[in-house]
């Protein structure tokens, strides 16, 4: 286990800012960021570096779905029903990460983050479409007032099998990684289940509290979880974040998300790399 | 259910508040040499990870008060998930 001085607790709360708001700014959570930082930069092994992820992934969605409840952007019951697939996965990976080696990891994380790169790049210019305002939501769908465009907007779930597959494996990548999953569940939710991008993410920030927990109690309970370590990031996301929704609204985050490819090409090609030696 | 929304928001806010004093307290208190440091730290984190375990109790509460079956039983098999993974934690935590 790493040592703890004030320096390392500094360097990882920084980190922890940057990366928190990196992802306020982007709409993605900042494990991808900081899970390399702290592996790769600091040379945490693994497990420690994700476990500290997690936390930051439970605090940011815990404080950020507090203040949208009550808000009809997050939908609830669609939530709950997904998080049923992304606990599971959670709990899975969170044991399987327990059995694998560091470079396997690794590999799978360089994979994993070219593919939030590509995902990030596609979707540039993704504007909401126009939905018919007088659909039945049914059961799982949901309703909410959109401040932009000044209307309702109104959808209806399609392809549920789907959504839970999206979201059991975004469980798994989770614990396995440190990191939220919603990059792999807000595409899905998005294109193929009829949800508006708004929602699909307010949703998924909902859902990956849950998710981390199921995770980060495994790391918990093994000793890979160092509260000191933990603490730091956990208060430098909240920091990094509060300024990056406080500071990042008017950005059209076009130049800042083609930027933010290039980092993760460059993340996922060390990371895999340092797989494979 | 908008009174389930606004009760899973507020648990939501006391947790995160709560955790976030507990670790900043722990982390200073850790570098002035302190005791009680590591005790408040490790409050803190198991506060975090409290809170979405909360969140789900509350959650079950609400949707058996509406008479909601689907989604009381949903709701309690993620918190059955949740303690599957309390269970695995145990099971690999080689100082028991």
């Amino acid at each position: 286990m790493p040592i703890v001085t004030p320096a390392l607790a500094a360097i990882i709360f920084a980190a922890g800012a940057v990366s928190g708001g990196f992802g306020a700014l982007l709409g993605i959570g900042g494990g991808v960021l900081l899970v390399p930082f702290l592996n790769l930069g600091l040379h945490l092994p693994f497990p420690v570096a994700a476990a500290i992820s997690l936390t930051t992934v439970i605090a940011t969605s815990s404080s950020v779905s507090a203040a949208r409840a009550g808000k009809q952007l997050i939908n609830m019951r669609l939530g709950m029903l997904l998080e049923v697939a992304t606990a599971a996965g959670s709990l899975f990976g969170g044991v399987t990460a327990q059995m694998l080696a560091q470079s396997t990891v690794q590999k799978v994380f360089g994979v994993v983050t070219a593919m939030v790169a590509i995902i990030m790049l596609t979707r540039l210019q993704r504007r909401n479409v126009i939905l018919d305002p007088d659909i039945d939501p049914g059961p799982l769908g949901g309703r909410y007032h959109e401040e932009e465009s000044g209307g309702m907007v109104t959808y209806r779930v399609k392809r549920l099998p789907l959504a839970l597959a999206a979201s059991f494996v975004a469980g798994n990548m989770s614990s396995l990684l440190g990191i939220g999953g919603g990059f792999i569940k807000v595409p899905v939710l998005n294109a193929w289940c009829g949800i508006p991008v708004r929602a699909a993410a307010a949703t998924s920030a909902f859902m990956i509290g849950v998710t981390a927990t199921a995770g980060a109690v495994i790391y918990y309970g093994t000793g890979q979880l160092v509260p000191a370590l933990a603490a730091s990031a956990v208060l430098g996301v909240q920091l990094g974040s509060w300024g990056g929704m406080r500071f990042g609204q008017r950005a059209s985050a076009m130049w800042l998300k083609l930027l933010m490819a290039v980092v993760l090409f460059v993340v996922s090609a060390v990371m895999f790399t340092r797989g494979i030696r | 259910m908008n009174r389930l929304e606004r009760t899973i928001g507020a648990v939501l806010r006391a947790g995160v508040i709560a955790s976030s004093l507990a670790l900043a307290v722990g982390l200073l208190l850790q570098f002035m040499n302190a005791p009680g440091a590591q005790v408040l730290l490790h409050a803190g984190i198991l506060t975090l990870l409290a809170t979405p375990v909360a969140r789900v109790i509350v959650s079950i509460v609400g949707y058996i008060r509406v008479r909601d079956w689907t989604f009381s039983t949903l709701t309690a098999i993620v918190l059955l998930e949740l303690l599957a993974s309390a269970v695995a934690a145990l099971v690999f935590n080689k100082r028991l």
